[in-house]
């Protein structure tokens, strides 16, 4: 007892912590710690530091680079997809990473009649989403898993899908311990039951609505990593108490600060303001069911003559660029040099306007989004702004909006609103997820004069050969007519490129924040 | 006495009947389809279609309705849409937190309002009582969120002389296993005193927070209580055959303030168990508040249906025990 109230004292005076833990500030509770379960940030954040993913990406880049899988290469048609595993690299739990557990991760994601889907309410909706479908359904990319050799895992296609490594490298993908999948069952991955991966920390304790503690693991494969020996994800869903307790030292690191607050972090003395590499687009649609917008110069007129420059500038200021493209900066590769931007001209644009029969411009209803969203953090105000620019072509605008939900479902419906304000963030680091959802045929939410769901055949056909071809440099040069195409087009103008804005103290180092949301905290240092 | 006590227990069925209804009606009120709010961007038909049949949306309003009372009335609060938790677990293991931040609070509000506002009774109109009145009016208009913020910015970030939020530090939060949840007795029953000791600086700025407007409530309740106590006949006849002071007030006259005021107690209690939401998410405080506030941004349904079922109860509940407590401080009052 005596030694006890000792330890208590010596702990209560701060003595007898000599580990290094870093504390994370997060936004909000994960929702499941089961890859392949979740879409939420919050949980692939935690989830990235327990498991490793098959291909990884450069440090702060979306690059694909070796994770588990040292090298992988595709068939000639492009159709199957060969991936070479590390050796000697061991799960937490003790059991060996190799080709079958591999496929036993696999299999649980894409198979819903998978006899380890234990839990009947879990979605498992990514897979699908990525991959087309699931086993059994038509629109499955994958066809068949195969075991080569121990340390060999073949993907074979129904398709040629050259983003394929990027894709089952994003973070949704993290590789699991089967042996204690099999043993947790459906409590894996929920606070009262066991994570298990090869990834720099393991999980000890998830206490929820608390924190998350995670530690390092001894047997992590990369030498010399993780930096520390504890990684606490403190839950602070209030972005002011998160700021608060930065400032105070309760929390190292956090994300998900509002622009707002970019003045007073870089205020403190304390902290530091560390920057996200902008990885979504926050667009303006404009949609040819009602008339004005079914000629193309009305929509190029729109994207004219507003001031994006002065909008960005004023509602992100250091942390958002725009431009003409509908990808984020980090995929210049796959973005045409010719497209620049729509230039801010208002004369040119009531010109256009009147060419095409609307002299004194037209009524026009735009939609606002409910909620705050990374790409547009104040939809209202912004919207406000646009209506501003717009009004000097007589566009004579009244702003809408209804609850979130409906807002979503509406916007497919024929013949969808006439313009909107909307936005998308990357899954992976390839072109194809950033076009695919907004412009393959026919588009989900556009439709044509007549009402009916648009297809825009020349872009839909250059999308879907780019999506399948397994040349690196012919793909770069489809995207970049795609870039060209939808700019031309001025079917969803792309107003900003945001950058989540994040903050740390300054003792730590290390950081690097990842464009895809999430990144490992191996590297990071605590002084 | 105990027929009185079994027949306000039965009264209380058609109570909790009835809002359940009004908590299955409220969530039916609010427009826009749940599976498309959780879904969010993303939702394809099909997915929204599975989404839909999994939370029983798709079947009829009074089907809906029975299933939640039938599961209710067998103690199966639902599972969460979003995390897939069943509530209950989650409930019962946040109960503790909220619980003991509203008896922190109402122990503020109780400890500094009745002397304040006896105080103020017996010196009324002297600054003391004016102070106090004025300070109880800022009291009870004062955002909470706001007042919260700044509490935490002055003793917190600029002076470092208590913690931010959450229940115990990060260190002492991973070595220690709480028993009972109320972390002050877990750390009495362990002899960690060091827990216990963290744990109270924990409280102390939501308490204080969260004690504000009960405290303010109850001083000015106190206050006209006493002061309507004192002008009456028996505290002249007390004065008149020469007690002290003192005893006058404290003895006869605090005894039949009371009454009103262990209402108004109670009234608090019940309302700070349900209504600390903003407390709790200001202070990261791990309690009931901030999860149903979440299952309401979330659009989680079966969270806010039993959430909310759950604090009217204890709300009922509390109120019956202010009613039983009339009969032990004033024996006049008859059960029929």
């Amino acid at each position: 007892m005596k030694r006890k109230l000792l330890l208590g004292l010596m702990a209560a005076l701060g003595l007898g912590f000599a580990q290094k833990t870093l504390v994370f500030g997060s936004n909000g509770e994960p929702v499941s710690l089961e890859p392949g379960n979740i879409t939420d940030g919050i949980s692939i954040y935690v989830q990235r530091q327990i498991y490793d993913t098959l291909v990884d990406f450069k440090p702060g880049s979306t690059e694909v680079t070796a994770g588990l899988a040292t090298s992988w290469f595709s068939s000639q048609d492009g159709k199957v997809w060969t991936f070479r595993l590390r050796q000697g690299v061991k799960f937490q739990d003790g059991t060996e990473l190799d080709a079958e557990a591999v496929k036993f991760n696999i299999e649980r994601w894409w198979d819903p009649k998978n006899p380890t889907r234990i839990d009947a309410a879990a979605r498992y909706e990514i897979w699908p989403e990525l991959f087309g479908g699931f086993k059994g359904e038509g629109g499955s990319i994958l066809k068949e898993i195969q075991v080569v050799d121990k340390y060999t895992i073949r993907f074979v296609l129904n398709q040629p899908f050259p983003a394929f490594p990027a894709a089952i490298g994003s973070g949704y993908f993290g590789i699991a311990s089967p042996a204690a999948i099999k043993k947790d069952g459906a409590k894996y991955g929920s606070p009262t039951g066991s994570a298990v991966g090869t990834g720099p920390f393991r999980l000890v304790e998830w206490r929820p609505g608390e924190q998350v503690v995670l530690e390092r693991n001894p047997t992590y494969w990369k030498k010399g990593f993780p930096k520390v020996d504890r990684v606490v994800f403190r839950v602070i869903k209030d972005p002011a108490a998160r700021l608060a307790a930065l400032k105070a030292g309760t929390i190292d690191f956090t994300t998900d600060i509002p622009p707002a607050n970019l003045k007073d972090i870089e205020a403190d003395r304390n902290l530091d303001a560390v920057f996200r590499p902008s990885f979504n687009v926050g667009y303006l649609a404009l949609n040819p069911s009602h008339k004005p917008f079914s000629d193309i110069r009305v929509r190029q007129a729109v994207a004219m003559a507003i001031n994006k420059k002065a909008i960005v500038q004023a509602f992100w200021g250091k942390l958002g660029v725009t431009d003409g493209h509908f990808t984020p900066p980090s995929m210049k590769a796959f973005q045409s040099p010719k497209v620049t931007d729509y230039e801010f001209n208002p004369q040119k644009a009531k010109a256009l306007l009147a060419e095409a029969g609307y002299p004194n411009g037209f009524d026009l209803e735009l939609w606002y989004m409910p909620v705050s969203r990374p790409y547009f953090p104040t939809p209202k105000e912004i919207a406000e702004a646009m209506a501003a620019d717009l009004s000097a072509l007589g566009i004579r605008v009244k702003l809408q909006t209804k609850d979130w939900a409906s807002y979503l479902a509406d916007r497919k419906k024929a013949p969808g609103f006439q313009a909107y304000m909307l936005g998308w963030t990357g899954d992976y680091g390839d072109p194809q997820n950033f076009y695919d959802p907004h412009f393959a045929c026919p588009i989900a939410d556009l439709f044509d004069s007549a009402g009916k769901p648009l297809c825009v055949k020349e872009l839909g056909d250059i999308l879907t050969k780019a999506a399948t071809t397994p040349n690196l440099e012919e793909r770069k040069r489809l995207y970049q007519q795609a870039d060209e195409l939808t700019f031309n087009l001025a079917l969803r103008i792309p107003i900003v490129h945001s950058q989540p804005l994040l903050a740390k103290r300054k003792n730590i180092s290390g950081w690097v924040p990842s464009p895809l949301g999430s990144e490992s905290f191996e590297t990071i240092e605590k002084r | 006495m105990w027929s009185y006590v079994l027949r306000r227990l039965i009264g209380l069925i058609p109570v909790l009947f009835g809002i359940t209804l009004l908590v299955f009606l409220f969530l039916q009120l609010i427009p826009g389809d749940p599976a498309q709010a959780i879904l969010g961007e993303r939702g394809t038909p099909e997915q929204l279609e599975a989404l839909r049949e999994k939370l029983g949306l798709n079947r009829p309003l009074y089907v809906q309705y029975l299933t939640f009372v039938r599961n209710v009335l067998t103690g199966d609060l639902g599972t969460s849409a979003v995390s897939t938790i069943p509530v209950a677990e989650e409930l019962k293991r946040r109960w503790p937190a909220t619980f003991e931040l509203a008896l922190a609070a109402t122990l503020v509000a109780v400890v500094l309002g009745i002397p304040v506002g006896i105080l103020a009774a017996v010196r009324k109109n002297s600054l003391l009582d004016t102070l106090s009145m004025s300070l109880s009016l800022v009291g009870v208009s004062m955002p909470v969120f706001w007042l919260g913020l700044l509490l935490v910015y002055l003793f917190a970030v600029n002076l470092h002389w208590l913690p931010t939020g959450g229940r115990l530090s990060t260190d002492l939060g991973i070595d220690f296993r709480p028993i009972t949840g109320f972390l002050l007795l877990d750390g009495l029953l362990t002899l960690r005193l060091e827990v216990l000791g963290d744990a109270l600086r924990h409280l102390i700025l939501p308490a204080l927070t969260l004690g504000t407007i009960p405290l303010a409530i109850l001083t000015r309740i106190t206050r006209s209580a006493m002061l309507e106590v004192l002008s009456q006949d028996y505290v002249r006849t007390a004065r008149a055959k020469g007690l002290a002071e003192r005893q006058v007030i404290l003895k006869h006259a605090l005894k039949n303030a009371l009454l009103p005021v262990v209402t108004i107690i109670g009234l608090q209690f019940g309302t700070l168990l349900g209504g600390a939401i903003l407390t709790e998410t200001i202070f990261s405080w791990p309690g009931i508040g901030s999860y149903i506030y979440e299952g309401i941004l979330n659009r989680d349904y079966p969270v806010v249906q039993a959430g909310v079922l759950v604090v009217a109860t204890v709300f009922v509940l509390v109120n019956l025990l202010v009613d039983l407590s009339y009969a032990l401080l004033d024996p006049r009052i008859q059960y029929r």
